[in-house]
């Protein structure tokens, strides 16, 4: 399924762990069932909760009557918003972004209610089951407001607004703007354009969000367990919002069985059941429902994208313009705020590609449903589906084949570093390595040829390609969002080794599927000298480390890691110290490697457990300054950050007696830097892939006119099964980066190219009709609309 | 999503399940497989006050030749019917449609008779029931009766039973033919079907002596097309004939809009695979 190019490295130069294949250590419990997910926690008899949505959605709530819920068997408590007003400050989503309006977040809908989905109303009670029988019994009287169900409702003249305090139903607007794009569309060559939209998805991660809240009635402290995989995060907002001190809260991701951005933001129900805890002093628990799941958690994308493309007749790309509306949902997220994904969109678009003027403007606008957060890609999974179309109308215009359009215009090896119209600066990547490499594999000759064989049958035969560029590992220079206060740029390691001589490594960063235990531990092992087996690896729980944000916008391995390279040779010279002192060697004649201090070109070893023994049980062997505790930390921020990129090319057929797409050949090639571990990676392209392709065939959330979600179940919410994903092939072009240990993110890549180049081989594949693909997903409904269009078109113009 | 709080009884006759359900007075729901009425209850739109689980009781489950009728019982696992050699050899079209149903996980608990008293528009078995003229045993408080499959299906998720009557068996005729073809387009295999076919023809002196037509996906329930088998059998077979009897098929249905589908798009589906699936039936009567 996967080859392997890495040409660079030579295999004698390659650490122990990094780089090879190790099997996932958290695979055997999560495998097996025995993974501990917070829905798995038992804490000492707890409550349950369950919530009361909305199910209108743009309403004022003139009255909520909660009296025979609270009567109802096995109710403890039943908390609307006026009944917590006291226990909370709102959460503000900040930004120093100008143009923009923080909507507070509060744990339950206070006054009105915004979105089909909102949580109004909780019930505590013994039970899950007694919780959601009461939930009927309550009675809230709603006035109804005219709801605001698309993006162009909002911005309409007279158009009610979502959020009177903000004066306007647009929460922020930006403009990126290089050179004289007028002028130099004008003078192109070709101009292509068009109107591109990706509609709204879920995350859609197999666990549903779930809290535990565990109150320690000692201390009035609490320890909440949370599917989140922003612990540290969430951990600093509750901690402000209840006026409880971090040592009274203390956040924890224990397993958590998937995200995809869902549980990147902080969420109502995480501070409501602190809240409820706290006021009750018992432990309560929630988890949603798919139901919920479905239509409370942070969504994606929903833009709308006009944008134009100026070329010179030999297919250099000049300027790009572009115009977007992003349906941002009823309330900007803590802490990305809802500019997140728009602002991408444009920040992004001008892609991997040498574009000299750009304008790029974005609005994001409230509407009636739930908001739009991270999601895996954030932004760039449209803005690569609109340069990447644009792109190939651009070779179609001028006669260039689609490959040979992309090598002209990628920035190349020697251009790097290289600022991008909208201000992105990328790091020397292997941008026309992965175009290359990508193609090759593809077999893209012979796949072309193959085409002109097909189209000779009448078959609809197509081949895409989509490249891209994304920033990875982000440091303190760069947020992480627009504007943003928090600070997203470092993460801390805390290495230690115990009386026993094992090795206990701590982040903050928090895996939710990516295999950290694995891959940090193999960086561990490596700089530190020490077995794979004797490192642990501790993640996901805010007591660890004294700050962390956690993992998101693919930074865990070069934030995480570089702060384990970092700590682990600390530890390092701390253990050639003691080493030095019981093997009577110079510190520096020592090498430590597979859990042993050795003398260089000597048998004189001491184990790590001899060493700990030394330092801290036998108290005869060292003088008393020599026993330094065998403990280092660090904090390390990569500054910039770093760029990964890849290249993915696909090979579709549309079958027009079904209007089915079937992918054909799908080849990925991908530069993350130092692979530490090519399994995962490839997992991660694979996974990436197969989301991808759901944005791109089958994945829609729709609302209809009135705001009202009507695929909120699996059986209406379509995701691409094992068999809609197809065998792909999975090339590393592994060009170091600058940051430690030369790593990039990569969690994200997949999902960014694959619609883009899913979307261009369906628009080849059609092209012999004159059929253009500007929405996704292409569902067989859309593509039979489409083919029928052509087929009424060319009627008419053969009866003219 | 939890269901609403409901007695449970778990009888060991279909005497004992049908006094249960004379009991509720109306308010009982028998419980099969559990695939259809489970998420049914958890999101509350069905709320018992009693679940009669016929599961326990024996003797619900067979696959049985009786002389010209293969008659199954009502709690015959969908996986049974895939796997059955005897239904591979005897009702092929079935064999064919059953690995079209849900997923394995699915087909080994969903039953026959909770897949037909569920009947939903798109599913296989209700389809299979009026293509093979079926006729379904139902007990009552009244004792036994039996319904003609086409009369069971009343509208989309809607049967004609009783609030009391159990179906404890089905039979399906075996049917003489030369060439049969199924064909389905689902999203994604094992979804719901978005059109679906089955056509079977036996070959007479000039052009067909029998023809069978049974649609689903295309309307509120499964269909038997008798008028488009006699407009078949009254056809000059020559090569066009496919591609006529698809305009046929669909000239007799207009399915509604939904998520998955609009009704144009039905409609197209419906005659790429009527025009398949007689093409494949004639080649196959030799
Ligand atoms: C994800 C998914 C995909 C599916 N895809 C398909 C598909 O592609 N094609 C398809 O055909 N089906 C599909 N199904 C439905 C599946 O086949 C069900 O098993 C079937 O519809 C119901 O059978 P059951 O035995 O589970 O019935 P249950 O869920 O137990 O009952 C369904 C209904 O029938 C009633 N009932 C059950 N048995 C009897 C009886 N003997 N007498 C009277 N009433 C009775 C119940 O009271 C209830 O109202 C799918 C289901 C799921 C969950």
């Amino acid at each position: 399924m996967s080859s392997d190019q890495r040409a660079h490295l030579l295999d004698a130069m390659r650490p122990k762990y990094v780089g090879a294949p190790i099997k996932r250590t958290e695979d055997p419990r999560l495998l097996t069932g025995k993974g501990d997910y917070t829905a798995d926690r038992k804490p000492d008899r707890p409550l349950h909760l369950a919530f009361l949505r909305s199910g209108q959605p743009h309403a004022r709530i003139a009255g909520i009557d909660i009296s025979a819920a609270q009567a109802a068997p096995g109710v403890v408590a039943v908390l609307a918003a006026d009944d917590i007003a006291d226990d909370f400050k709102p959460v503000i989503p900040f930004s120093r972004m100008p143009n923009y309006y923080a909507t507070p977040i509060v744990p339950l809908a206070c006054k009105k209610v915004r979105y089909v989905g909102e949580a109004v109303v909780a019930v505590i009670a013994t039970s899950r089951y007694l919780a959601e029988d009461a939930l009927e019994l309550i009675e809230v009287d709603y006035e109804p407001l005219r709801p605001i169900a698309r993006a162009e409702m909002a911005v309409a003249d007279g158009a009610p607004l979502l959020h009177e305090e903000a004066g306007t139903n647009v929460l922020i607007a930006r403009e990126f703007k290089k050179g004289n794009v007028a002028a130099d569309l004008k003078a192109a060559a070709v101009r292509v354009s068009g109107r591109f939209e990706m509609t709204r998805k879920a995350p859609l991660a197999m666990e549903p969000r779930s809290c535990c809240a565990e109150y320690d009635k000692r201390r009035d402290a609490i320890t909440l367990y949370t599917s989140s995989n922003i612990p540290g995060i969430v951990r600093d907002a509750i901690s402000e919002s209840l006026n409880l001190p971090g040592h009274r809260l203390r956040v924890v991701a224990p397993d958590v069985g998937g995200s995809f951005g869902s549980k990147g933001s902080l969420y109502p129900e995480e501070l409501l059941i602190c809240i409820a805890a706290r006021k009750l002093r018992r432990s309560i628990k929630w988890t949603a429902d798919r139901l919920e799941d479905v239509s409370s958690s942070s969504q994606a994308f929903a833009e709308v994208v006009d944008a134009e493309m100026g070329f010179d007749a030999n297919g250099v790309a000049t300027s790009l313009e572009a115009d977007v509306i992003g349906d941002v949902g009823a309330f900007s997220i803590y802490p990305w705020t809802c500019g997140l994904e728009p602002v991408q969109v444009v920040s992004f678009l001008p892609g991997p590609y040498k574009i000299a003027s750009y304008r790029g403007s974005v609005r994001g606008v409230a509407t009636c449903k739930p908001p739009t957060g991270p999601y895996r890609g954030v932004g760039r999974p449209i803005s690569t589906f609109v340069t990447e179309r644009l792109m190939d109308l651009g070779a179609r215009a001028l006669g260039i084949d689609p490959l040979e359009i992309r090598r002209r215009n990628l920035v190349r090896a020697e251009e790097f570093p290289y600022r991008i119209a909208s201000g992105i600066i990328w790091d020397k990547t292997g941008f026309v390595e992965c175009l290359d490499a990508a193609a090759e594999t593809a077999g893209y000759d012979a796949l072309r040829k193959q085409q002109a064989e097909a189209r000779k049958q009448g078959r609809l035969f197509g081949i895409g390609i989509a490249s891209y560029a994304e920033l990875t590992g982000i440091g303190s220079r760069i947020s992480a969002a627009p504007g943003m206060p928090i600070n997203t740029g470092s993460e801390t390691a805390k290495i230690t080794i115990d009386s026993t001589g094992s090795i206990t490594a701590a982040f903050g960063v928090a895996s939710h599927g990516q295999g950290l235990e694995t891959t940090l531990a193999q960086i561990v092992s490596d700089d530190l000298g020490a077995r794979f087996e004797d490192v642990r690896v501790v993640q996901g729980d805010s007591d660890e480390v004294p700050m962390s944000t956690g993992t998101y916008a693919s930074r865990s391995a070069v934030l995480g890691g570089g702060a384990a390279k970092h700590a682990s040779k600390l530890l390092q010279e701390k253990i050639k110290r003691v080493a030095s002192h019981l093997l009577e060697a110079n510190a520096d004649d020592i090498e430590v490697h597979d859990g042993n201090a050795v003398v260089l070109g000597t048998d004189r070893a001491v184990s790590f457990k001899q060493i700990a023994k030394a330092v801290y049980s036998d108290m005869k062997t060292l003088p008393v300054e020599a026993r330094e505790e065998l403990s280092a930390s660090y904090t390390y921020d990569p500054i910039n950050g770093t760029t990964a990129a890849a290249t993915h090319i696909a090979a579709v057929e549309v079958d027009p007696a079904t209007c089915f797409v079937k992918i054909l050949k799908f080849v990925v090639a991908e530069d993350c830097g130092r692979i530490i571990n090519p399994m995962i990676v490839d997992g991660q392209v694979h996974g990436g892939v197969a989301q991808g392709i759901g944005a791109a065939l089958f994945e829609e959330l729709i609302y209809d006119d009135d705001g009202q979600l009507l695929s909120a179940s699996l059986v209406d919410y379509v995701i691409p099964s094992a068999p809609e994903v197809p065998l792909m092939d999975v090339v590393h072009v592994e060009s170091e980066s600058a940051v430690a240990g030369g790593f990039r993110g990569m969690g994200e890549g997949g999902t960014i190219g694959a619609p883009a180049a899913i979307a261009n081989a369906i628009a080849d594949a059609l092209s012999p009709l004159d059929i253009d693909v500007s929405i996704l997903p292409m569902t067989p409904e859309r593509i039979f609309r489409l083919i029928e269009q052509a087929k009424l078109k060319a009627k008419g113009q053969a009866d003219d | 999503m939890k269901p609403a709080k409901f007695e449970y009884v778990l009888p060991s006759t279909v005497g004992a399940a049908v006094a249960a359900l004379v009991a509720s007075k109306g308010e009982g729901k028998v419980l099969a497989g559990g695939q259809s009425l489970l998420p049914l209850l958890n999101f509350r739109m069905a709320r018992p006050a009693v679940l009669v689980d016929l599961n326990a009781i024996s003797g619900l489950s067979y696959i049985e030749e009786r002389s010209d009728r293969i008659a199954i019982g009502a709690l015959t696992r969908h996986r049974e019917l895939e796997q059955s050699p005897l239904i591979a050899a005897k009702l092929p079209v079935m064999a064919a449609a059953m690995r079209h149903v849900a997923h394995l996980a699915i087909r080994n608990r969903g039953t026959i008779g909770g897949s037909l008293s569920h009947a939903d528009p798109a599913a296989e078995l209700p389809m299979l029931s009026v293509f093979y003229d079926a006729t379904i045993s139902v007990q009552g408080p009244d004792g036994r009766r039996t319904i003609a499959a086409e009369e069971f299906f009343v509208d989309a998720l809607t049967n004609c039973l009783e609030p009391e009557e159990i179906v404890v068996e089905i039979e399906f005729p075996i049917l003489q033919h030369d060439g049969w073809a199924f064909e389905e387009v689902a999203r994604r295999f094992g979804d719901f079907a978005l059109a679906s076919i089955a056509v079977s023809v036996r070959p007479g002196p000039a052009g067909l002596k029998e023809a069978r037509v049974a649609l689903m996906g295309v309307a509120d329930t499964p269909l038997r097309l008798r008028e488009a088998e006699q407009e078949l059998i009254a056809m000059e077979l020559d090569n066009r004939t496919p591609q006529r009897f698809s305009e046929i098929v669909v000239s007799k249905v207009s399915p509604n809009d939904d998520l998955h589908a609009s009704g144009e798009y039905r409609k197209h589906l419906l005659a790429q695979l009527s025009k398949r699936a007689l093409q494949t039936a004639l080649a196959a009567k030799g």
